[in-house]
């Protein structure tokens, strides 16, 4: 059974189409690549997705393992297991790392039922996350994202997936900003949490980080829909001939 | 003597003072206190007097037999009480070696009077009225090259209703001292005036945290009067958040050399209340650095203003003079005004200002949103971070949790109207 289904999902913003039917399957212990050049709207599809306000879908559907998402505010999506990895991580002055992915992770233990952490046993577990992701202690006694360089705010991200043990992922240009020692990192912190119970969807624009995360189909996206889907060397047909070529063809 | 309504309070302090010598210092105060900030006055625009000229207050009369009780419990172990004003020997606490206190004799508080006379704080009414009814001028020193490590506390408690309070303060820096108080206003009283003048000399240093929160009928104008010579430092940070009217009114004079100084502040508003901080920053010599942050949360019907002027003299080169003010409105009822001005004489300066009223931030919201915490622990989180940030920022770091402590207590009960949580 797929863990996530987009049907037919169309979007306007400002009046304008952006999404224009776009449909995805997504089966579990799958990882899905979603390329395309800038405007084919693969932001705004991570936003719908996640469930932004003002990105409410016209029609279509989506589905996360079998329950539809079309009424469901960002956070209870959340919870029930979607994550973004955001393209721009947002900064929060103020709101200390530690505590914001205490707040997160518990939020979503207590939706699935699990025991909620304690301070000491989570402050344990958080630090054993972190450390396989390189990300320092000292960062994790900071605020949110707040002076944190790109790499270290998109290991940040990935941390609190590795955290929140979702069943989807969207991950949005996670590889924009990483010179190549970071990108190696992240990508091994995204490969280290493939599983046969949960999904990945990498949004990006280069051909570069399916390298190190590879996919088991691309898809590409052009005007708000799937234009053309294959495996991993449809990613290197792009990279070889751009987008031109195929656009024009559909 | 006939007068109109609006004056009552007016001849009541002339009246107070109407039994001393016409060149005492009482006397010279009252003659200058003739009316209420007129409400067209630039500065008086955003917070009028009006509602509070009408109320039937007169002055305190001080009975020091009288017994009083605190309702403040304390942080360390140094204490100055003022009751009613007044201060009170009986239950403050002994100092620490190297910091003095008394009371200023008739001559001295001449020179108080025209000390404050020189500056733009001549005119304002707790400058006359303070001067005019308080019990006696305080004079708190630290002697030269002393640096105190214990906190000072003071406490300003007592009043009642219909009366008004006066203490006025001296505090003085002597060379290469150094200073930490934390003073809270807990007034019962209608009126609370606070007056002070602080005199910070050559590389001495001063950390302030007051925090304002007088009783929620009551009209708290206070005014500071601040100097600042060669190489010191004013660390300043105020918390308002009581009284039904508060504005809190400093003056900071920079006339020595790489003086410094840090104004910032936040009020926390609910209900009706109306809350005003409003400071002058006169830069008079060369190469000095001034900045302020302030930061409101405002809920109920509530209203805030911050107004910041900065003068910098044509001979100060190398000025560096930042204002920053940030309002979060948690209701649709409550406003904000934010009214930075910049008075620039000379051309090599850095000055910058900014102000931003309105509702927490959108991106932040949806971040914490796609992590699963709900909307309103969302809000909840980024106003106590709006908090924090700017205490973490001003406040020495031992403090932070019992200034952040003191903020909260006020925000919970204005975000029980206005959100969910």
């Amino acid at each position: 059974m797929s863990l996530l289904e987009i049907k037919k999902a169309r979007l306007k913003l400002d009046n304008k189409n952006i999404l224009n039917g776009v449909s995805l399957s997504v089966n579990a212990g799958e990882v899905h690549a979603i390329m395309g050049p800038n405007g084919s709207g693969k932001s705004t599809l991570s936003y719908m997705l996640s469930g932004r306000e003002g990105y409410e879908l016209e029609s279509g559907e989506i589905l996360l393992d079998g329950q539809s998402l079309s009424e469901m505010p960002a956070d209870e999506r959340a919870r029930s297991g979607l994550f973004l990895a955001f393209q721009y991580p947002v900064e929060l002055p103020g709101v200390g790392a530690m505590s914001f992915l205490r707040e997160a992770v518990n939020s979503r233990r207590k939706f699935i039922g699990k025991e909620e952490f304690d301070h000491l046993a989570f402050v344990k577990e958080a630090r054993k996350e972190a450390s396989k992701m390189f990300v320092k202690d000292e960062m994790l006694k900071r605020a949110v994202n707040v002076g944190f360089s790109g790499g270290e705010k998109k290991k940040f991200e990935i941390l609190q997936m590795a955290m929140l043990k979702p069943k989807v992922s969207i991950l949005d240009e996670t590889d924009s900003g990483l010179d190549v020692d970071a990108l190696k990192i992240v990508s091994d912190g995204v490969n280290a949490q493939r599983s046969d119970d949960n999904a990945i969807v990498v949004i990006t624009h280069y051909q570069r980080l399916l390298d190190y995360i590879v996919p088991d189909f691309v898809h590409i996206l052009s005007d708000g829909v799937i234009i053309k889907s294959g495996g991993p060397e449809l990613a290197l047909e792009v990279e070889k001939n751009g987008y031109a070529g195929m656009i024009n063809a559909a | 003597m006939l007068h109109n309504k609006n004056e009552d309070y007016i001849a009541s302090v002339n009246n107070y003072v109407s039994g001393f010598n016409d060149n005492s210092f009482r006397k010279l105060a009252g003659k200058d206190f003739k009316s209420w900030p007129d409400p067209l006055e630039e500065t008086w625009r955003l917070s009028r007097l009006g509602t509070l000229a009408r109320k039937k207050i007169e002055p305190i009369k001080i009975n020091f037999d009288k017994s009083v009780k605190s309702n403040l419990n304390t942080i360390g172990s140094n204490i100055i009480k003022f009751f009613d004003g007044a201060y009170r020997e009986d239950i403050s606490s002994k100092l620490p070696i190297g910091v003095s206190l008394k009371e200023l004799n008739e001559t001295e508080s001449l020179s108080y009077l025209s000390k404050i006379k020189n500056t733009n704080l001549k005119n304002h009414p707790s400058t006359n009225a303070s001067l005019s009814c308080t019990p006696s001028i305080i004079k708190l020193s630290v002697d030269k090259n002393t640096k105190i490590l214990d906190l000072i506390e003071i406490h300003y408690e007592g009043g009642e209703e219909s009366l008004s309070v006066h203490p006025v303060l001296f505090i003085e820096l002597n060379e290469n001292s150094s200073l930490s108080i934390i003073e809270r206003f807990n007034h019962l009283g209608s009126l609370i005036m606070p007056l002070q003048l602080i005199d910070i000399k050559d590389s001495a240093s001063l950390n302030s945290i007051k925090i304002f929160d007088d009783n929620h009928k009551s009209y708290n104008l206070s005014a500071h009067c601040v100097f600042l010579s060669q190489k010191s430092v004013l660390n300043s940070f105020s918390l308002v958040k009581g009284s039904q009217f508060t504005r809190s009114e400093t003056h900071a004079y920079l006339n020595g050399k790489n003086s410094k100084l840090n104004l910032n502040g936040v009020y926390i508003s609910g209900d009706k209340q109306h809350h005003d901080l409003t400071t002058a920053i006169y830069h008079n010599v060369p190469e000095c650095v001034s900045k302020q942050s302030v930061r409101g949360i405002l809920g109920g019907e509530s209203t805030g203003v911050f107004q910041g002027k900065v003068r910098v003299a044509p001979n100060a080169q190398k000025t560096d003079g930042q204002q920053m003010s940030k309002a979060i409105l948690i209701s649709d009822k409550a406003s904000a005004n934010a009214k930075p001005e910049l008075e620039i004489y000379a051309d090599d300066v850095v000055c910058a200002h900014g102000a931003t009223v309105g509702e927490l931030d959108d991106d932040q919201l949806f971040y914490l949103s796609s992590r699963g915490i709900t909307k309103d622990k969302a809000r909840l989180m980024l106003i106590k971070a709006f908090l924090k940030d700017i205490i973490n920022e001003s406040v020495e770091e031992a403090l932070h949790d019992f200034i952040f402590k003191e903020a909260q207590f006020s925000l919970s009960s204005i975000l029980k109207n206005d959100l969910v949580v």
